[in-house]
């Protein structure tokens, strides 16, 4: 065999190991390192002096000195912090209110308590599963459509992780290598614009067929203004101005990605002790919590640059890139099947392993079809959003079907998120049409 | 044998948890560094190198932890749907192909990287202060060493379920937000269920 082709066949075997359920970060720096005995392997050299071990080492530490990497701790624990400061059901009774002469007033408030929370915490399942016992029985008792509901709290939750500050996005920064500051100012208007869409579709169907979400009782909303504003101030805006301190540190310069969230982390330190939530418990729950999340993404860096620096070594990337070449595609091609295939990924897999493992095969091609991996991180955002809507791994639909009331099938739950998807496949045609969406506010802030 | 799994998790577990808190040590330094260079522009000297020493000893260390809460991401797809005594099958021939191979490289190369660091005393280059990077890299063979012995713990695990045909339970622990309320539902719905009660009202 020539030494692409063992590439190749490396990559084989590592997709079938997936398959058998392997912590994926061990078998990453298993295969690296056997693989790469062979690649660096000379005859006249003793066992310890292959090159391989000082690649596993110097990728380990690099992994260990990233200083982009160090902002996911410290916004996962930010994220732990606020998911624990009881500040949901306070958001989602407030917006409820705020929003009762909408059409589908509860829907608009829970799609809208997702998206900030989700923004806020980053984290999927607390968003979907405190949402599914809070906001998703009071929808069915208002007579709330169950799929219709279920839907809404699914697609809400899952914006954390496209909406900056989020952790996808310092993660795929970190793989591309590209500024962590213009991918979250380039997200911004997609991310908003996936949320506005959710919301059109949401008063949309509400007042078409208003069936699905009935109006609240006259005597609910026949409350005086200024209590909701002063219930906005007590919860809505707390919320709103950490994240936009957070978020606009970052993208006007003040304050590198870490230290934003670092100061975030603080911010959301306070908040919890200023709703009472910050107990001895919660805090020791929320920085195990974080342990766990950060080793488990940081640890499938450590293997996967490990396994990506061999495979490429051995010539890997430069067969996929000629073979992918020499199918003479147009960039739109191109962008279309590099996309199905992350979205057929996202069936069986999560997030974190795609964008580690599976872009970098995508990255070096890019340039080649002069797509902007920048552009190409967002789009790659987006799409993971279906990630965690279609069935098998379908970790929201589960999520929600964990804690909804028996009767509610998890069928019903899928029916709702379909229409969902659609919006997400709405947005990316919408971004590839108008990358201006993407440009505008990274040239406009920092110039070319 | 269970012995054995309970000493080696507690020791992971333990680690893994005091260095956890080095997140709080992170985030009181970054916010205290972004107060004094912002509010009176006299940055401190130590507070880059600080923050991703704690990120990189945090993670490092907790690897072993991790895994011993299964909490390392695995593509369970094909996974989920075998008995338990296929799983531990599988797993045990895996761990030994593709786990210890690697976690050994990663203990003995790093112990290597770590001596030489040791030799000259290496020190920081990102600030004029000098911060010693040598127990920095001393994390890499520590936390190598910590998930081999956990690696050990869990090959034990998968025999003892190739004997009596189920998992034996892990350690309670904290767990996500998602778990904690999807079991105290269905421990609801079982306590209904057993009291004869409704499980839930009616769908109106």
């Amino acid at each position: 065999m020539t030494d692409p082709q063992v590439a190749i066949f490396m990559l084989g075997i590592f997709i079938f190991t997936i398959l058998l359920g392997f912590p994926i970060c061990f078998t990453l720096i298993a295969m690296g390192v056997g693989f790469g005995f062979y690649a660096y392997y000379q005859p006249e050299q003793i066992f310890f002096d292959n090159r391989i071990f000082d690649l596993l080492v110097n990728q380990t530490y690099s992994v260990m000195a990233n200083d982009v990497l160090t902002a996911v701790p410290l916004f996962l624990f930010m994220g732990y912090i606020v998911e624990r400061a009881n500040i949901v059901d306070r958001l989602f009774y407030t917006l409820q209110i705020a929003a009762r002469h909408l059409p589908g007033s509860m829907a608009v408030a829970a799609m809208a308590t997702c998206a900030l929370f989700a923004t806020a915490t980053g984290i999927v399942g607390a968003v979907v599963t405190l949402m599914g016992l809070l906001a998703f029985p009071a929808m069915l008792k208002a007579r709330y459509d169950t799929s219709f509901s279920a839907g809404v709290i699914c697609a809400g939750g899952c914006l954390g992780i496209l909406i900056p500050p989020s952790i996808m996005l310092i993660v795929y920064a970190a793989t591309a290598g590209i500024s962590v500051v213009r991918l979250y100012a380039g997200a911004l208007l997609p991310g908003l614009m996936l949320a506005g869409l959710y919301m059109v579709y949401v008063v949309g169907r509400a007042m078409l067929n208003p069936k699905l979400a009935p109006p609240p009782d006259k005597e609910a909303t026949d409350i005086p203004w200024t209590t909701v504003v002063v219930m906005m101030l007590t919860s809505f805006f707390p919320l709103a101005v950490l994240i936009l301190c957070v978020l606009g540190a970052i993208l006007f310069g003040w304050a590198t990605p870490s230290e934003a969230a670092a100061v975030g982390a603080f911010g959301g330190l306070v908040l919890a002790a200023a709703y009472r939530a910050l107990t001895w418990n919660r805090l020791k729950e929320a920085v195990y919590l974080t342990v766990r999340t950060s080793a488990m993404v940081c640890w499938l860096f450590v293997g996967s640059w490990t396994f990506a620096s061999v495979f490429s070594y051995l010539g890997g990337h430069a067969l996929i890139e000629e073979f992918v070449l020499g199918m003479n595609m147009s960039p739109l091609m191109f962008l279309i099947v590099a996309q199905a295939i992350i979205f057929l990924l996202g069936w069986p897999l999560e997030w974190s392993e795609i964008i580690i493992i599976f872009v970098p095969i995508f990255l070096p091609m890019l340039k080649f079809f002069g797509v902007d991996p920048l552009f190409f991180g967002i789009l790659v955002a987006l799409n993971l959003q279906t990630s965690f809507l279609t069935p098998p791994m379908a970790m929201a639909p589960y999520y929600l079907k964990g804690v909804a009331p028996p009767h509610v099938e998890l069928m019903q739950i899928f029916k709702g998120c379909m229409p969902f998807l659609s919006m997400v496949l709405l947005a990316m045609v919408l971004l590839y049409n108008f990358p201006a969406l993407t440009e505008w506010l990274p040239t406009l802030l920092y110039g070319k | 044998m269970k012995r054995y799994i309970d000493f080696v998790e507690g020791i992971g577990t333990w680690t893994g948890k005091a260095f956890a808190w080095c997140i709080l040590i992170m985030t009181l330094a970054i916010t205290y560094e972004v107060f004094v260079s912002k509010v009176f522009r006299d940055p401190t000297e130590w507070a880059f190198d600080i923050s991703y020493i704690m990120y990189g000893t945090l993670f490092m260390m907790a690897g072993a932890y991790t895994l011993s809460r299964d909490g390392h991401v695995r593509g369970d797809v094909v996974y989920r749907l075998w008995k338990p005594k296929t799983q531990a099958a599988v797993e045990l021939v895996l761990y030994f192909l593709f786990f210890f191979p690697g976690i050994l490289a990663l203990m003995f190369a790093g112990l290597e990287y770590a001596l030489e660091s040791w030799g000259y005393t290496e020190k920081s280059i990102f600030s004029p202060l000098g911060v010693p990077i040598y127990p920095f890299k001393t994390i890499i063979p520590v936390a190598g060493t910590l998930l081999f012995f956990q690696g050990t713990a869990e090959v034990l695990r998968c025999v003892i379920c190739l004997r009596t045909g189920a998992w034996p339970p892990r350690r309670r622990d904290i767990e996500e937000m998602e778990s904690i309320l999807r079991q105290q539902r269905e421990d609801e719905n079982q306590g209904a269920r057993e009291h004869g009660g409704p499980v839930e009202e009616p769908k109106p």
